[in-house]
Parts: C-alpha cells; sequence; structure tokens
C-alpha cells in the first residue's frame, strides 16, 4: 500500500480548488458566514498545564464542603470574582502516570509509558488534538501549542502538551513574539510571490519525499516506523501548505495587540500568552490551544528565590510560601485570562468564555503525588456544571473528564485514554 | 525558537576542551585476544541466530511472598469479592507481561501509598511489609527491564542535536545553533537511543532553515566568489584618547571615578553644611541636595561607605596607565565591553593584558567573563574563568574567545571571580560581606584589551567546484549537488530522482533571477533535510541481521567516539576494506580516541551516564557557597570530563573513579580543594597527598555538589547515586504517592535523627535502608563538597522564623553499614568499600557504554556481549580503552 498515492491526490485536487472559488467542500465557507451571520458560534478549547504540582495543603477546598457554597482556598482566592465561572474537581488521576515528576507528558492522553514493549516512553493522542480534528478543519491554524521555553519545568518529556494521532510530541511556540508572528503578522510579500513560494516548498517536499521513499524500501519494520515519523512531518507540512493555500488570498487577521516585546519572561510572558490566544480565539484563527507554562521563569519574575523543583519539595518557611506564592501568581494570571475571555464579545453578543472551555491543572499533585490531579475547569463551551467544588471518588480516570469535555463541544468519542464513560455529574 | 541568548556553548576555545559546554570532551597494539575476537568476526560467517536469540530471565516474585498477600490481600481480593476488580488469590507471580507488569505495579502503588491494607483492617508488621515492598519494586524493575528489551534489534535514529551540530561543522566548516532545535531523548536514555528520537512536525522546517543558514555562512566564508565578511569594525568603542578601532585602554575608566569622586565629595559638602546648619527636611534644596529626605540620607549613606575605596583606587599610580578589576562594588565597577552593532556576526577572540598586585591573597587571582543579555543587562551568562599568574610589573596576555550571533549580546564583562547573582544581596552588600580590607583592595590590573576576528572553524574545501569541460551550467549544478548528496548522506548514494527534483529546483530559482551561487542554495538545503542526512540509516531486513558495510562500520564507529561523521582517514580506511583487519581497527580506536573529537564523547556519554544535569538544578546561597560561584561550577563539572578523558587517554583503570592517589584539575579547583602548587587554567593530573578525601569520584565537587539542594547535602541523593551510579544496584525511582514526613518539621534535629524517621514506615525503609547510611558516610562533605567536620541546622516555625533555641550544631557523625553489609567507620573506610567493587561498577559502566554505542537500551539479548567485554576488560585490570576496543570489536557492532 502506498500512502503517498492518497496524498498526491489530494495535493493535485487540492492545488486545483485553488482556481475555483468554490472552497466550502474543505470548510472555509464556514468560517466565511460564522463570521457575518449570528449562526452558531464556534466551539473553542483551552488547556493551560503547570509543572511541579501545587501547595497541598492551601490549594485545594476542604473536601467536606462540596457543591456551590464552598470557601475558595488561598491558592485559588484570586479568582474569587469568577467563583460561579468554574469547577473545581478532586479525585482524579491518570492511573499509568507512575513518575512523580512529570506533570504534563501524560496530562491530556492517559496513556500507559509502558504500553509498548521495548519502548520506554509509549504515549497516546492527547485531547486537545482529538477536539483540533474536529473544530479545526475551517480555521486557518487547525491548533496552537504554546510551551515554556525552559525544558525542565516540573513537566516531563514532551515538547509542548500535545501529542499527535500516533504518540508522537508535537512541538509548540515557546515564546510570544513568535507566537504573534505566527498567528497576526501580515503577509507583506505579493501573492504571486507568495504563490510561487507555496510551490517552491511543494517541490521541496516532493524532493524529499523522492529520497524517502526510495530509503524506505530497504529498511526494516522498525526502522519503517521511524521513518514514518518522517513521512508524518511532511505530511503535516503538506496539510498545512493546503491549509496556506486556502488561506491565501484572505489576510491575517488585524488585532488589537501589538507585538510582544523581546524577552518577556515569566509572568508577563503568560500573560501576554494569554492576551494572544484570546486575540487569536477573537479573531477564529483557531479553536483549539495547549499552554504547557513556564514555572521557572514564572518564579524568576516573582523574585522567588528558591530553586523550583526545590519548592515542589516544601516544607513550612521559605519554601512553602514560595510554593504558595507561585500558586497565587498563576491562580490571578487564570482569573485576567477569564476576564478577557468574559469581556471579548462574540458577534451576536454573547461573550467569548461562553463557547469555550478551558482546562487548568497538573498530573502532580504536590510533591511526588499523582492522585488527585488538581484540576479546574471553567467556560460555558461544553456544558459544563460550572460554579461547583466536586469531590469524585477516589481515582476516578482524569480522562473521564476528557471524554465528558469533548462530547459536551461535541464530538461524538466514546473513550479517551483510560476513559471508563462520562461524568454525569459534570453536565449542567 | 528562542529568543537569542548565547550561552557558553556557543563558545569552543578555551583551554580545556569541555568548558564551553555549561549544560543550558598512546597508542597501544590491540591484545592478542581482541585480535582474535576481531578475527572470527571478519572472516567466519555470521550465524545471525546467536543475535535475538536470547532467553528473557524470568522474573518473578518470590513465592514466600504469597503469605503476605494471604494475610492481608486475600480477604477482599479472591474469586467471590474482588474488590476493585482485582483478585490476588490466585495471581500469578511471574512477571513477564505488561499486563502482569501493571497489576503489580498497581499493588505497589497501593501498598505504597498507604492506601492498602485498609485502616480497619489486619496490619502486616512492620518488617514484613518493608521485605514485601523492597521484593516487590525490585522484582517490577526487573520486569520493566525485561520487557524494555528490543531484542538486539538497533533502530534507525536521528542525529541528535550534537552529532547535528558536528555533522555540518564537518561538512560545511561552520558553527550552529541547535538550540533551535527540539530537546533530544526521552525518559531514562541517551542521546543516542533511535527509539527515543523523534522527529516532530515541525521540526523538518527547522532543518530547513538551520540548514540554509549553515549554506548561507558557508557561502559567505569559504565559496571564494563571494565577498568576504566584513572583519573590523568601522567605530570603536568611544575612549579618552584616540585607540585602535579595536581596543579599549584601561587607564578609560580612571577620568570616570575621579569625576563620580568629586561629584560624592561636592554632595557630601552639601550635606555636611545642611547638618550644620539645623537639619531641616524643608532646606535640603536650599543647600543644593536632594529635596527628598531618603533621597539625601542614601547620597550620603553611598558617600559613606564609598568615598575610601574610590580614594585608594584613584589614589594608585597604576590608575594612570590601566584599570584595576575590584571585588567589591556591583556590576557597573567591573569591566563592561559594549562592541558596536555593526560588528559582525562570528567569531572572536579579547586578549587582555593583565597582572596581578605583589603579595595579594592567592585565591583572588582568577577572572570571570561574562556576557550580559542585550535584553536585560542583569541576565548574565557566565563564559570563563582564568587563572591570572603574571606580575603586574610583567603582564600576561589571556584570550577569552567569545562569539557574536546575529541579535545576540554584544556585552561582555570582566570582573574578579565572584558569585554572579547575589541572591537578595544588595548593592553595598557584598562590600559589607568582606570585611578584611585586604579582601577589598583591587588586586588584578588591567593594561588594555583588544579584539580580533578568530577563525576557529575547521578549514574546509568549498562544496561549489568550477565548471570543468564542457558542460551546461544546469549539469554543473547537478554535478554539485551529486557530489555534496553523497557526503552529507555518509557515503549512500542519491537516487537519481532527487537530483533530478534539486536540478529543478535550481533551474526554477535561476529562473526567478537568483545569482548561480544563490540558486544553488536552497536545493543544498534540501540535502540537509532528507532522510539519508538526518537518519544513520541502515538498510536491514526483518530478523536477519547482517554484518555492516565498510563504510556504515565507519560511520557506526564515528558517531560513538566522536559524535561526527568519519573523517578521510578513517572513510579512505573503510574503502580499502582495512577496517576488518583488527590490527587495524585496534589503531584507528587508539587514533580516534587520541583524536580531541572524542571529547564529544567523553562529555556527551560521561555527563549522560552520571546524570550530571542535576549540577544546574540548583542555586548556591552565595552567602553561604562564595566559592561556589559559575566559574567553580563549570570547573567542577569540567573535572569529571578531564578525569575521564584522562584515564581514557592513557588507559588506565576504569576502578580510579572509585578511588585514585590521582585528581585531573586546574588551579581554581585546586585553591577549591586547597591543594597547594597548581597554576594555570590547564587540567593536569595532580598526585593528592596521602589521607586526602579527594581522587575518585565521591571526593569530587560536582557529584557532591549534585547531592545537595544548593543548600543543605542530601544523604538520600548521595546514597542513591551511589547505589545506582558506582554499585550498579539501582534502587527504583522515587515512587509517585508516598507521602512525606512532616512531623519532624520545625524541630532541632541532626540530619541523622531527621532522616532515622525512613525507618519506621515500610514504604520508606524498603528503599532508604540501603540509600542513607550511605549518604551518612559522605556527611564530611558540605552542598558544595567541601570537607567538614560539623553541621549545624536552625529550626523554624511554620512561618519559617528561626525558633529561638533551635539552633541544634553536631560533629558530623560519619559511621553506617551497608544494607547487609560491612560497617564503616569514616568516609574513607566507606570509599574503600565501594572501592573493592570495581567489578559491579564495572558491570553497570559497561552495559551504559553498549546503550550508549548501539542507541538502544540495554536488555537481557545484551547479557553475553555485556560478559565478553568484561572478561576482556577485568584482564587488563579494567583499563578504560580495552571497553572500547571489546565493544566495537564485537559482532553486534558490526550487525545491522
Amino acid at each position: 500500500m502506498n500512502p503517498l498515492l492518497n496524498r498526491r491526490h489530494f495535493l493535485r485536487s487540492a492545488t486545483a480548488l485553488i482556481a475555483l472559488p468554490a472552497l466550502e467542500s474543505l470548510g472555509f465557507r464556514r468560517f466565511v458566514s460564522a463570521a457575518s451571520t449570528a449562526t452558531a458560534r464556534p466551539k473553542r478549547a483551552i488547556f493551560l498545564n503547570f509543572g511541579w504540582g501545587v501547595t497541598n495543603e492551601t490549594w485545594f477546598p476542604d473536601v467536606n464542603v462540596t457543591g456551590a457554597n464552598y470557601t475558595l482556598p488561598p491558592g485559588l482566592a484570586p479568582l474569587a470574582r469568577h467563583q460561579s465561572g468554574f469547577t473545581v474537581i478532586q479525585g482524579l488521576t491518570n492511573k499509568f502516570n507512575d513518575a512523580p515528576h512529570w506533570g504534563s507528558t501524560f496530562w491530556l492522553t492517559g496513556a500507559n509509558r509502558f504500553a509498548e514493549p521495548g519502548q520506554s516512553l509509549h504515549n497516546s493522542i492527547s485531547v486537545d488534538q482529538v477536539a483540533a480534528a474536529a473544530l479545526g478543519t475551517g480555521t486557518r491554524f487547525t491548533s496552537i501549542q504554546l510551551t515554556s521555553p525552559t525544558k525542565d519545568d516540573g513537566h516531563g518529556p514532551g515538547l509542548s502538551l500535545s501529542w499527535n494521532s500516533r504518540g508522537k510530541p508535537i512541538a509548540g511556540l515557546d515564546n510570544p513574539v513568535l507566537a504573534f508572528h505566527r498567528l497576526f503578522s501580515a503577509e507583506t510579500a505579493p501573492l504571486s510571490e507568495r504563490q510561487a513560494m507555496l510551490q517552491q516548498k511543494r517541490s521541496v517536499l516532493d524532493a524529499v519525499l523522492t529520497e524517502a521513499n526510495d530509503l524506505q524500501r530497504g529498511l526494516t519494520k522498525t526502522d519503517t516506523d521511524k521513518l514514518d515519523e518522517y513521512f508524518q512531518s511532511v505530511r503535516d507540512i503538506e496539510t498545512r501548505l493546503s491549509k496556506d493555500e486556502q488561506w491565501l488570498t484572505i489576510p491575517k487577521p488585524t488585532v488589537r495587540l501589538s507585538e510582544p516585546k523581546e524577552g518577556l519572561a515569566g509572568r508577563e510572558e503568560i500573560r501576554v500568552m494569554y492576551d494572544i490566544m484570546v486575540a487569536a480565539l477573537q479573531t477564529d484563527s483557531t479553536r483549539v490551544f495547549t499552554y504547557r507554562q513556564p514555572v521557572t521563569t514564572l518564579m524568576q519574575s516573582l523574585d522567588i528565590k528558591v530553586a523550583p523543583h526545590d519548592m515542589s519539595h516544601y516544607t513550612p518557611g521559605a519554601k512553602m510560601e514560595a510554593s504558595q506564592q507561585r500558586d497565587a501568581a498563576q491562580s490571578e494570571l487564570l482569573a485576567g485570562l477569564l476576564d478577557k475571555l468574559k469581556a471579548t464579545k462574540e458577534p451576536d453578543g454573547t461573550s467569548l468564555f461562553d463557547h469555550t472551555v478551558l482546562a487548568y491543572g497538573s498530573n502532580i499533585r504536590t510533591v511526588h503525588s499523582l492522585d488527585n490531579c488538581p484540576t479546574v475547569i471553567a467556560g460555558g463551551g461544553a456544558g459544563l456544571r460550572l460554579g461547583h467544588h466536586m469531590v469524585l471518588p477516589k481515582n476516578t480516570p482524569l480522562c473521564n473528564v476528557w471524554l465528558t469535555l469533548l462530547q459536551g463541544i461535541g464530538i461524538d468519542v466514546a473513550q479517551h485514554g483510560d476513559s471508563t464513560g462520562i461524568l454525569t455529574e459534570l453536565k449542567a | 525558537m528562542r529568543s537569542p541568548k548565547p550561552t557558553a556553548a556557543a563558545l569552543h576555545q578555551t583551554p580545556g576542551p569541555f568548558a564551553p559546554e555549561p549544560r543550558r570532551a598512546s597508542l597501544h597494539p590491540a591484545p592478542k585476544i581482541l585480535r582474535a575476537i576481531l578475527a572470527a568476526c571478519a572472516f567466519l560467517p555470521l550465524h545471525p541466530a546467536h543475535l535475538g536469540a536470547a532467553e528473557a530471565p524470568h522474573v518473578s516474585l518470590d513465592e514466600k511472598h504469597r503469605a503476605f498477600l494471604k494475610d492481608y490481600c486475600v480477604e477482599c481480593h479472591n474469586a467471590d469479592k474482588q474488590k476493585g476488580k482485582l483478585r490476588l488469590d490466585s495471581v500469578a507471580f511471574t512477571l513477564n507481561s505488561v499486563q502482569s507488569a501493571d497489576l503489580w505495579q498497581r499493588v505497589l502503588h497501593q501498598v505504597n501509598s498507604g492506601e492498602m491494607p485498609p485502616d480497619d483492617a489486619k496490619q502486616p508488621e512492620r518488617g514484613a511489609k518493608t521485605d514485601f515492598l523492597d521484593a516487590l519494586s525490585g522484582t517490577l524493575m526487573a520486569a520493566r527491564r525485561n520487557l524494555a528489551d528490543v531484542g538486539g534489534n538497533i533502530t534507525m535514529r536521528r542525529l541528535n542535536r550534537r552529532e547535528y551540530r558536528n555533522t555540518i561543522r564537518a561538512l560545511l566548516g561552520v558553527e550552529t545553533d541547535v538550540r533551535d532545535l527540539p530537546a533530544d531523548g526521552g525518559a531514562d536514555t541517551f542521546d543516542t537511543v533511535g527509539a527515543s528520537l523523534f522527529l516532530s512536525p515541525d521540526q523538518f522546517e527547522q532543518y530547513l532553515l538551520l540548514g540554509r543558514r549553515a549554506l548561507d555562512e558557508h557561502f559567505a566564508r569559504w565559496v571564494p566568489a563571494s565577498a568576504p565578511i566584513p572583519v573590523e569594525p568601522a567605530k570603536a568603542n568611544p575612549s579618552a584618547k584616540p585607540a585602535p578601532a579595536n581596543r579599549v585602554e584601561g587607564e578609560a575608566r580612571t577620568p570616570g571615578l575621579q569625576r563620580e569622586l568629586t561629584r560624592m565629595h561636592e554632595d557630601h559638602a552639601k550635606y555636611a553644611l545642611w547638618q550644620a546648619n539645623g537639619s531641616k527636611t524643608e532646606d535640603l534644596a536650599k543647600f543644593g541636595c536632594r529635596k527628598d529626605l531618603d533621597a539625601a540620607k542614601f547620597v550620603e549613606y553611598c558617600w559613606q561607605i564609598n568615598h575610601e575605596w574610590y580614594e585608594r583606587y584613584l589614589a594608585r599610580p597604576e590608575v594612570q596607565t590601566g584599570m584595576f578589576l575590584d571585588n567589591t562594588v556591583n556590576f557597573n565597577e567591573t569591566f563592561v565591553i559594549d562592541l558596536p552593532t555593526e560588528m559582525a556576526p562570528g567569531d572572536y577572540v579579547f586578549h587582555v593584558r593583565i597582572g596581578r598586585v605583589p603579595d595579594m591573597p592567592a585565591e583572588r587571582a582568577f577572572v570571570s567573563f561574562l556576557q550580559a543579555s542585550p535584553l536585560d543587562k542583569s541576565d548574565l551568562t557566565f563564559l570563563a574563568s582564568r587563572h591570572v599568574t603574571a606580575d603586574i610589573q610583567q603582564p600576561e596576555i589571556l584570550q577569552f574567545p567569545f562569539r557574536i550571533l546575529p541579535g545576540g549580546a554584544r556585552k561582555f564583562i570582566f570582573m574578579e571571580k565572584r558569585p554572579l547573582k547575589g541572591v537578595g544581596i544588595s548593592l553595598g552588600g557584598f562590600t559589607r560581606m568582606i570585611k578584611d580590607p585586604k579582601q577589598r583592595d583591587p588586586v588584578l590590573w588591567i593594561d588594555w584589551i583588544e579584539w580580533h576576528k578568530a577563525d576557529t572553524s575547521p578549514s574546509v574545501s568549498p562544496i561549489v567546484f568550477d565548471r570543468t569541460g564542457d558542460i551546461s551550467e544546469k549539469e554543473h549544478a547537478r554535478a554539485i549537488f551529486r557530489a555534496f548528496a553523497l557526503r552529507a548522506f555518509r557515503g549512500q548514494q542519491p537516487t537519481t530522482a532527487f537530483i533530478d527534483k534539486l536540478t529543478a529546483l535550481f533551474a526554477s530559482r535561476r529562473a526567478a533571477g537568483d545569482s548561480f551561487e544563490n540558486a544553488l542554495k536552497e536545493p543544498l538545503s534540501v540535502v540537509l533535510a532528507s532522510p539519508r542526512f538526518l537518519y544513520l540509516a541502515e538498510p536491514g531486513v526483518e530478523k536477519k541481521p547482517r554484518p555492516l558495510t565498510d563504510t556504515e562500520f565507519a560511520t557506526r564507529l564515528s558517531y560513538f567516539l566522536w559524535s561526527a561523521p568519519p573523517d578521510e582517514t578513517l572513510l579512505s580506511l573503510a574503502q580499502k576494506n582495512a577496517l576488518h583487519d583488527p590490527s587495524v581497527l585496534a589503531r584507528e580506536v587508539d587514533r580516534m580516541i587520541a583524536d580531541p573529537k572524542a571529547d564529544e564523547f567523553v562529555s556527551g556519554f560521561v555527563h549522560q551516564w552520571l546524570g550530571m544535569d542535576r549540577l544546574d538544578f540548583f542555586q548556591f546561597d552565595p552567602r553561604k557557597f562564595r566559592d561556589f560561584d559559575e566559574s567553580t561550577r563549570a570547573a567542577a563539572r569540567t573535572e569529571v570530563f578531564e578525569t575521564f578523558a584522562y584515564l581514557l587517554r592513557n588507559n588506565r583503570s576504569l576502578s580510579q573513579l572509585l578511588k585514585s592517589d590521582t585528581v585531573v584539575i586546574n588551579a581554581l579547583l585546586a585553591r577549591y580543594y586547597g591543594i597547594e602548587d597548581v597554576s594555570g587554567d590547564a587540567f593536569r593530573p595532580v598526585r593528592v597527598a596521602e589521607g586526602s578525601p579527594r581522587g575518585g569520584l565521591l571526593g569530587m565537587a560536582a557529584v557532591l555538589a549534585m547531592g545537595s539542594n544548593g543548600e543543605r547535602s542530601s544523604p538520600v541523593e548521595r546514597g542513591a547515586w551511589v547505589l545506582r551510579k558506582l554499585l550498579n544496584e539501582p534502587p527504583p525511582a522515587a515512587p509517585p504517592n508516598v507521602p512525606m514526613i512532616t512531623r519532624l518539621n520545625g524541630q532541632a534535629l541532626t540530619t541523622r535523627e531527621r532522616l532515622l524517621a525512613h525507618q519506621e514506615e515500610p514504604q520508606c525503609a524498603s528503599c532508604h535502608r540501603k540509600i542513607d547510611p550511605i549518604g551518612f558516610g559522605l556527611e564530611n562533605f558540605d552542598a558544595a563538597g567541601k570537607w567538614r567536620e560539623e553541621d549545624s541546622f536552625q529550626a523554624t516555625d511554620p512561618a519559617g522564623k528561626p525558633i529561638p533555641r533551635g539552633l541544634k550544631k553536631w560533629k558530623i557523625d560519619p559511621v553506617a553499614a551497608f544494607h547487609k553489609g560491612p560497617e564503616f567507620q569514616s568516609y574513607f573506610e566507606m570509599r574503600d568499600i565501594v572501592a573493592g567493587k570495581a567489578p559491579a561498577f564495572a558491570r553497570g559502566f559497561t552495559e551504559q557504554l553498549i546503550a550508549y554505542s548501539l542507541g538502544r537500551p540495554f536488555g537481557f539479548t545484551d547479557e553475553e556481549l555485556a560478559r565478553s567485554i568484561l572478561q576482556q576488560a577485568q584482564g587488563k585490570n579494567f583499563a578504560l580503552r580495552e571497553f572500547v576496543h571489546a565493544l566495537v570489536a564485537s559482532k553486534e557492532f558490526r550487525l545491522k
């Protein structure tokens, strides 16, 4: 079987399509119409993760007070003005994760790293990519991954929170300037030049595929699987090129956001990344974001002198204070993001907040504990019950939340990761 | 991509070969037995069946533990009840599948976290629970390792970042900033393990981009048709008197300081006058002081703490012809060089003429060289440190290589060695910390600083050659592509269709108006993003290992020992089929190890093998560890690499890493260790005195600092490291969900008393009874690896405030015993016991070396290989090169 036949076929037809005005078959029309009429607003999803867990004593609400009338603990207190707009869930776990410093590797996947004999790290598709496959067809960018510039921030292996359908890591943009340019930078070259550029990129891909196909013929199965990553990479760029082609004549949106300063780090970096997210969702440039947030630079920007890993192993005193300070700073930033989502109006008068589902948390609870993953769900996008504190039975799969979320945004999947079913109590 | 933030990694010309890599390095004839093995390998038919035929060792939990399950688990987890859908009455004790391992992992988690047996059920006795957990976690580790076995299969691997950088350098003669590529490697593996080296979708474009940049530079530097890049800046740093464009005179600093002092005196006079006239706040402005009281007071304060220093500085005659570096004030008082923005990116060298004043404290003879971020001047990157040995009367010229990247930093700083980041220390704080005026007086004098263009890259011939004969331009381009692809693909032929497509790409660029040379670049960069370049591809057939071709073998060898492609010598031997000759191969391996390129193997392998990334985890508090600054940390890291390189190149015994009478150090580390008579920056072997704690990994500052949190020593980290790296008895990784012991917080206890709490809880004791005692034996070293006889602890309340009478001081008690092993009275006795376990150490080392070189995790399939390597090495008293020779000569190393 030659997967390239399909690819070529698709490429040819995509190239043919560019000459024609009819692009609706590729979902293009949906975007254009959505922007002009008051049809149902698109669903958006945001996943935010931090490494190194939280301060156990002061981040979780009292397990004895569930429901709507619970008191926000200090770690979540900066979110008070949004209390009716989010739900805190306790009792969730990724049962396979056994690496006490991996806060994000399996967070959105629920995979068993040992599932493939002969591999030290196996992973599977992350929930955002499942969502992107459905939500991202009509937008310029299928999904956008943002990530911390520091290699190890208590996140574990990976290049962002996202893992593709083959369980391979997807790279993330690790600085706000880069993210801004990717999303909003205006194309300055004339159309004909850009068309020629696209054509040249295609020729480049075509050339390397010739080589890859020839190489593949002599390889063993494992090596073929390895080379498949290369094919996948090229296919991915082809898909992107096809999308670029569809969007060639449509200028990138102008946003009320100036180009970020170089060298932003920590608190400012996160804040600007959040601004970029809001602007991108508002202009429907993409509908799915993941952000593997920085911890090291955040702590530096807060002038915390404790090393991040050390902070996570806090004892009362400076380290615990550092941990609490970090919790609060993150909650404050999140509150700012929720403010903006609420303040951003959709054409039909509703807000971006109403159509976005946001998950915020980590696979690490605290220190080395991987049970009761800190989890906050916000936004009206998935029709989930907000304003509550839920304490689920111990070791409820975190993937049950992801499954509920996926179904809530209208994606018909029966399972994700190690999910055992949806959480009916989480549905509004 | 990162915003440009050059680090020392960008440099590669420093005195030690290992110095530049901060995060984020004698010929003997082959022994007879090696020749015999090589001969067998080369001339006898291979029996592929030998490979992959290894039986998985049987991994099971000892049946005696069934009683434990029966007593505490089966009541709820049996055929009828199956709580949590788990049955343990008939569970298999053999862990031979992912499923069975997962099931037992679950059991381990539950018992570890204390959830099982439940509180209201019968609880196991402590000792029984400890033994059960110990056995189960050990069995699980063995099972996971079994299940990870790849049956001798070597997965085709992508060039990792180090290899990519070195390969581009070899091909094009230029340096690449590989931080633009995603980090390599998966979990717990080397960056050479193919299965864990992914290619993420964006990466392809990064390769195109990096390849294009490298080609641009190659064309600019090596292709004659192009203009040479401008070398010297048009404008110089402004200076008091005319100086060469690339030079700063030291005395240029003096007028500024003079002005500053004059101003300070004036301010002080005004303040004094104001004080003499009633000290009324509203009068401040009248007397010419700052009108805000606090600001005025601050100005006066600055005068108080600084004016004497200024006066003493300016009173020295040498400041008329140069400048002093000082030790006391803030960074403004260091020597800052702001290079002009129009200076072209590239490699340069500072030449600094420097000398020391007579009778100065010897520990102050070091200068640090830093780079400041263009965006944030307090964001400093340590680049290098140097030992100043010359007298002020006859200064010496020290060289500091540096690199300017496009958009990168152009601000460089010289200062007397000291901690970079004064955690929580105010401007004057450093000054006040140094009570002894002799320590405050400047001692290092700089005459001038110059900078010159450096050419540090290896010379390469241009990849573009002249048109010969009567061929068209297109044919000419085609020939260039073919020749380049053949080299880039390490001897593998590119397909004709590929070259056709490159030529078409060239033609279209040419038609679009590009020059001949520019039109070549795009297709050439495609070569550098092609799979045959990016992957070390060795075609093969499933389950039928075949011998590598000579060129493939040369490539594998070269990436093992150099992390770079083969050079001409190695390639020509391969082309002559000479590498089958055991003596030729042995000679070649010795040549490669002697070559500086083998430093890449040393640093790449050793860094990962010994888990040295931990050295950068913590920032050491300069108030407590003023000596353990960035310079010392870098030197400590280099010591580990230099020691290994020394043993390797001189074919000394691996066991010298456990204990040795020789250390490989430079002046800076000698000073740190209190070893006399070592001068200069080069690392060299130095005999240590009888009874010195140094000599071997256990006495190295880097290893000891890794076993700390930057503040206190950690017997746990150190003990676990020794078990894992030296004794080859790795404890399980820290398990998830085991609660921390917090009840001792706020109590004034010794480290040892605190850690004894580990023995109370079975889930702690099962590992810590092995780990902690070893750590106790290393307690004579503080967090930064200095010898100590005493330690202390200040207890704090929950708010972090010191508790009155909460200070505990104690004399270090290193007496402990290995778990089920011998007792030791001191660090020295413990080190001797560890040194007696050279075979275990060699075994662990061999496994790691196999994994690194073959690019696959060590598995049971490699058991025979490990045994034969060990046998050969042991016969030679574990001489380090013997491991390499045996490995390279093995059939596994020659098979795809």
